[in-house]
C-alpha cells in the first residue's frame, strides 16, 4: 500500500480537526484507542482536542457506519469508512435513514485489516472484499486500483455444492451454537428496527430460549431482512462470539439477489433499495 | 490429601470420575473451549486458557425449565420440575471462575428467598480447579489480581490442580475433595517435592501479573455513586457499546434472568432464560415507560451494578476479573478501563 | 416442594369479576385458594404484590387490593396493559369468567409500615387505578379491630371522569361513616356529577392536611405524584412522612432476576414501598 496506516491516521486526526473547528460537522466517528495496540475501538470526536484520540491501524475493522442513525436526524456528522462501510452508508442513504448533506464521508481505501480476535485478514472471504470506498467527500490515501484479490463469491463454491438438506443440516449445527446475545444485529449497520421483531411480544415471532425452534426463527428471519441490503461488511461475523459464519448466508443471498436484479446493495445513493423497488421486467425467479 | 497422574493418563482420571457423577469439564469445540457434560473421557481437554462462557452456566443454566404443561389444558395439569439434585464433578475451573461461585451465592442462596435450582446443583458439585499456567503472562483482557483473586488460588474449590511438566498434582481443600480423590483408583501419591511446587504455585499465583492495580470497593462503590448523573461521562463511556448481550451471557457472575412462557406444537414451558442490563426492552414496562432508553444508561447500569450495588448490597465487587466481558465484546469495551476513568474522573 | 419453590405459583379460582369502569378495562378478581395450606400460607398486609400467573402467557405484579381483613379471599384490581407494550396476561385476565383458574405467586415485597402508621393521622392520595393498595390500606384501617390504632383518616381519591372511579360502593360507604373523611374528586364531571371537580393536587391544596403527627401515602400516575408532592411539602410534611410505591418492571418478585432495581436496591424485595427520604438517596434511575 502506497499509503501506511500511519499516514492515514495522521490525515484522519487532520481533517476531525478541521471539521469539528470550522463546525462544520459536530461530531466525527472513527476509531480510537481501545485497551491494547490489536484492540481499537470505534470512536467519537465531538471537540478539536478529540482529533488527537483517533487511532488507525490494521485492526480498525469496525464499521462506523452502524453508529449513524443514533444521532437525531439533522446532526452533521463526518464519518471514516473502509470500502464495505462506504456502501452502508450508501445504503442508509438509499433508505433515508441519513441525509447525504449531513454527512461529511472520508473514504479510506484499505487492504490487509486484520481481524483482531483472529489475526487473519479480512478479505472477499468473509467481506466483499473491495479496496475503494464507493462514496466519499474526501480521500484519506489513495485508491487502488485493479480487480479485488479476492472476490465476494468464491467462498460460496463449497455451500453451493451443498443440496437442499444438506444446507439445512449445516444451518441447524451452525445455527444450534447462537447464545442469542444479538451482537449480530447490533454490530450490522442495517439492523436499525426497533423493536426488533424478534423482540415482539404480539404476535410472539419466536422463542427468547437459545434453542432450535426460536434460533432458527431468529436468524432466518434477520437473514432475509437483509436481502438485498446487507453490504457484506461481515461485522455480524466477526461480532459473534461463537464464531457462527453468518457471511454465508449473506453473500448467499446478496449473490443471488445480484443475478435476479443486477443490482448490489449500497453502490450508488442514485439506487432505489431492490426489494421495495418495482419494475415490470422484474424477474420472477424469486417466487421459484 | 495431595496426589499426581500423568497428563497422558487425563482420560483415566475422566473416566474415574465419570464413575462418580455427571463429568462437566472444558472441550474443545467450534468456537473454542466450553464446559460440557462428558460422554466420552477423552473429550476433558485440558489445553485451554478459559472457556468462552463461564461454569455459571452449569449451575445456572441459559434455560431452566419450572414448569411444563399442555396449552389448553386445565393449569392443575400442570407438572412443576424439581430442581435437580445429581451429583455432579465440575473439573478444571479457573480460580476467578471457583470465585464467581461464591458471589453467586450469596446472591441466589445465601440472601433473601433460597433459589432452589442453583442451591440443589451447587450442593450437589464437586468443584475441581486449575491453577492458570504461571509460566505463560496473562492475557491482556483479564484482571483477576485486581480484585484480589490469585491464578492459582485454590480457596472455594472442593480439589484443586496445578500441572507440573507433564504431570498433574491433585490436592484436596476440602473433605468432599478428599473423599472424591480417595476414590479415584489411577492416582498415585505424590513427594513431598510435589507438595512444595504444589505451595510455591499458590504463592506465585498471588503475585502473578495482571491488567490495572489493585481496587479499594468501597472507593469505587461512592464513586460510581457520585459519578451517577455524569452524563457526559457516561455517554464518552459508552460511545462504542453496541448494547448487545455477548459481555452479560459470556460473564461469570451475571445473574439476570427473565421468566417466560414458549409453547410450540400444544407444549409449553413456564422457564427462566437469561436476560441482559444492556437489552433496549430489559426495563420496558406495561405502561410503555422505559427507565433506561440510552445505551449509555444501561452501560451505566452494567457497571453500578457490579461495582456499586452489589457492593452496597452484599458487600462485594460482582467482577472476577476473568476478562470475558472485553475479551468477546465486538467492539472492545474494556469494563475495568471505564472504572478506571471514573476513579481518575 | 412446592413451599420451598418461590418460582412455583398456587392455583386460584375467580370468584367474583367486578366491572370497576366504564371503559371496562379495569376489572376487580376476586380469587379463592384451591388450596387451604397455600391459603395460610399467604398472610399479607395492605402494599404488598402478587404475581398473576397463566400459564402459556406469563405473570404479572399486581398490587393486592383487597384488605387481610376480608377473610376467605384476595382480590386484584387488574388494568387491561396494551396501549403500548401488550399485556399477555391481563388481557387473557380480562377474557376469563368467574370459574376460571389462574397461578398466584405471592405475597411479594414490603407492605405500607403498618407499625410506622399507627397512632398517626393517616392522609391516603390516590388517582385513578393506581388506588388498588391504597383500597387495601383503608379498609385494613376501617376494620373494627384497628380503627382505634390510628388516628384521623383522610382519603383524596381522584379519577379522570366519574366513570373511571374505582370501588365505587365502597367510596359511596366511606363517605358515609364519620371516622373517615372522604373526598372524591374528578377532573371533569358530568351531567349527573354532583360531587368536586378538580385536579388531584389542586384539591389537596384546598384540604390542606395538617402535617401534625401525620403521615401521607400517596399512589397515582407519575404527573399526579409530581404535582401533589410540592403541595405536601408546603403543607410541611418531611420527606419521611410521605411514602409511595414505586414501579420498575418485575419478573421474580422475590430479588434475584435483577429487573427491577434502583440504585441497589430492588423494588420487589426493598419495595415496592419507600418513603419520599428513601427515593431520595437513590439514583434517578426510575
Amino acid at each position: 500500500m502506497a499509503v501506511s496506516f500511519q499516514q492515514i491516521e495522521e490525515r484522519l486526526r487532520n481533517e476531525a480537526r478541521r471539521l469539528l473547528e470550522s463546525g462544520e460537522v459536530s461530531l466525527m466517528l472513527a476509531w480510537g484507542k481501545g485497551y491494547d495496540e490489536n484492540h481499537p475501538m470505534p470512536y467519537v470526536a465531538k471537540c478539536p482536542s478529540d482529533a488527537d484520540g483517533i487511532v488507525f491501524n490494521e485492526y480498525c475493522t469496525h464499521n462506523m457506519a452502524r453508529y449513524l442513525v443514533r444521532y437525531p436526524r439533522g446532526t452533521r456528522i463526518a464519518i471514516a469508512v473502509k470500502a464495505a462501510d462506504s456502501r452502508a452508508v450508501v445504503q442508509l442513504i438509499q433508505e433515508d435513514k441519513v441525509k447525504r448533506h449531513d454527512l461529511v464521508i472520508l473514504g479510506i481505501p484499505a487492504y490487509g485489516i486484520r481481524n483482531p480476535k483472529t489475526g487473519e485478514v479480512v478479505d472477499g472471504r468473509t467481506t466483499c472484499g473491495l479496496y475503494n470506498p464507493v462514496l466519499y467527500d474526501i480521500l484519506i490515501g489513495e485508491e487502488v486500483h485493479g480487480q479485488p484479490a479476492s472476490p465476494p463469491y468464491t467462498v460460496l463454491a463449497e455451500y453451493e455444492a451443498m443440496d437442499k438438506e444438506a444446507r439445512f443440516a449445516f444451518w441447524k449445527k451452525e445455527l444450534d451454537r447462537c447464545i442469542r446475545c444479538y451482537a449480530c444485529r447490533k454490530a450490522c449497520p442495517m439492523c436499525y428496527c426497533d423493536p426488533c421483531f424478534i423482540d415482539q411480544s404480539k404476535p410472539r415471532w419466536g422463542e427468547k430460549s437459545p434453542e432450535t425452534a426460536g434460533n432458527l426463527m431468529y436468524h432466518l428471519t434477520r437473514f432475509h431482512h437483509l436481502a438485498g441490503r446487507c453490504v457484506d461488511c461481515g461485522e455480524c461475523s466477526r461480532a459473534c462470539p461463537v464464531d457462527i459464519p453468518l457471511y454465508l448466508f449473506h453473500k448467499k443471498v446478496a449473490k443471488d439477489c445480484e443475478a435476479m436484479f443486477g443490482q448490489a446493495a449500497g453502490m450508488s445513493i442514485e439506487d432505489k433499495p431492490v426489494l421495495v423497488h418495482f419494475r415490470a421486467e422484474d424477474t420472477d425467479n424469486i417466487l421459484k | 490429601m495431595l496426589k499426581k497422574i500423568a497428563i497422558h493418563q487425563l482420560p483415566d482420571l475422566a473416566s474415574g470420575l465419570m464413575g462418580k457423577g455427571t463429568l462437566v469439564a472444558p472441550v474443545r469445540q467450534d468456537a473454542g473451549f466450553q464446559f460440557r457434560e462428558i460422554t466420552d473421557a477423552k473429550q476433558v481437554d485440558l489445553n485451554y486458557h478459559n472457556t468462552v462462557i463461564s461454569p455459571k452456566s452449569v449451575f445456572f443454566p441459559q434455560t431452566e425449565d419450572f414448569v411444563r404443561y399442555r396449552t389448553g389444558r386445565p393449569m392443575l395439569e400442570a407438572e412443576t420440575v424439581e430442581p435437580e439434585g445429581k451429583p455432579l464433578i465440575l473439573f478444571g475451573v479457573r480460580p476467578c471462575d471457583v470465585k464467581s461461585f461464591e458471589i453467586m451465592d450469596i446472591h441466589f442462596s445465601g440472601t433473601g428467598p433460597v433459589d432452589p435450582y442453583w442451591q440443589a446443583r451447587r450442593e450437589a458439585t464437586t468443584v475441581i480447579g486449575y491453577a492458570f499456567d504461571l509460566s505463560a503472562t496473562a492475557e491482556p483482557e483479564e484482571f483477576y489480581r485486581t480484585l484480589g483473586i490469585g491464578a492459582a488460588d485454590p480457596e472455594g474449590s472442593d480439589v484443586f490442580m496445578v500441572r507440573r511438566g507433564d504431570e498433574l498434582l491433585l490436592k484436596s481443600i476440602t473433605a468432599r475433595g478428599e473423599a472424591l480423590l480417595e476414590a479415584i483408583d489411577d492416582l498415585a501419591g505424590a513427594s513431598a517435592d510435589d507438595g512444595k511446587f504444589f505451595d510455591d504455585t499458590v504463592a506465585a499465583g498471588r503475585d502473578f501479573k495482571t491488567r490495572f492495580a489493585c481496587v479499594d470497593a468501597k472507593a469505587v462503590t461512592k464513586k460510581l455513586e457520585d459519578l451517577f448523573h455524569n452524563t457526559e461521562f457516561w455517554e464518552k463511556a459508552a460511545a462504542a457499546c453496541l448494547s448487545c448481550g455477548v459481555c452479560t451471557f459470556a460473564c461469570p457472575t451475571c445473574y439476570c434472568f427473565d421468566i417466560c412462557d414458549e409453547t410450540l406444537f400444544g407444549r409449553g414451558t413456564r422457564r427462566r432464560v437469561w436476560d441482559a442490563c444492556m437489552f433496549t426492552d430489559f426495563t420496558l414496562e406495561a405502561s410503555g415507560h422505559n427507565p433506561r432508553t440510552k445505551v449509555y444508561q444501561r452501560l451505566r447500569q452494567k457497571i453500578g451494578h457490579k461495582y456499586s450495588y452489589h457492593v452496597r448490597k452484599y458487600g462485594v465487587i460482582s467482577c472476577v476479573g476473568c476478562g470475558r466481558c472485553t475479551r468477546y465484546c465486538p467492539v472492545s469495551v474494556d469494563i475495568f478501563s471505564i472504572v478506571e476513568e471514573a476513579m481518575k474522573t | 416442594m412446592r413451599s420451598t419453590n418461590p418460582y412455583i405459583p398456587m392455583p386460584v379460582e375467580i370468584v367474583k369479576i367486578t366491572d370497576e369502569v366504564d371503559t371496562h378495562d379495569i376489572k376487580s378478581f376476586r380469587f379463592k385458594f384451591l388450596n387451604a395450606q397455600d391459603e395460610a400460607r399467604f398472610q399479607y398486609l395492605p402494599g404488598q404484590f402478587a404475581e398473576l400467573s397463566i400459564y402459556g402467557k406469563g405473570e404479572a405484579p399486581i398490587g393486592i387490593a383487597s384488605s387481610p381483613t376480608e377473610l376467605g379471599y384476595v382480590e386484584f384490581t387488574v388494568q387491561r396493559a396494551g396501549a403500548v407494550v401488550p399485556g399477555l396476561v391481563t388481557a387473557a385476565l380480562h377474557d376469563m369468567e368467574e370459574g376460571g383458574r389462574i397461578g398466584l405467586r405471592g405475597p411479594l415485597g414490603h407492605p405500607w409500615p403498618i407499625e410506622f402508621l399507627e397512632k398517626k393521622n393517616i392522609v391516603v392520595v390516590g388517582g385513578g387505578f393506581a388506588f388498588t393498595t391504597l383500597r387495601s390500606l383503608v379498609q385494613y384501617m376501617l376494620h373494627g379491630d384497628n380503627r382505634s390504632r390510628f388516628g384521623d383518616i383522610t382519603v383524596i381519591y381522584g379519577a379522570r371522569t366519574p366513570g373511571l372511579l374505582c370501588y365505587k360502593d365502597e367510596l359511596a360507604a366511606w363517605e358515609k361513616r364519620s371516622d373517615i373523611n372522604t373526598i372524591i374528586t374528578v377532573d371533569k364531571g358530568n351531567e349527573t356529577w354532583k360531587g368536586r371537580e378538580g385536579f388531584v393536587p389542586a384539591v389537596c391544596k384546598e384540604v390542606a392536611p395538617s402535617p401534625e403527627n401525620a403521615v401521607a401515602v400517596i399512589c397515582g400516575p407519575p404527573v399526579m405524584i409530581k404535582f401533589t408532592l410540592p403541595v405536601f411539602f408546603d403543607l410541611g410534611f418531611s420527606k419521611e412522612n410521605i411514602l409511595t410505591s414505586l414501579e420498575m418492571r418485575m419478573k421474580c418478585g422475590i430479588g434475584k432476576c435483577g429487573r427491577c432495581n434502583v440504585g441497589y436496591r430492588y423494588v420487589c424485595s426493598d419495595g415496592p414501598v419507600f418513603s419520599l427520604a428513601e427515593l431520595e438517596k437513590l439514583p434517578r434511575d426510575f
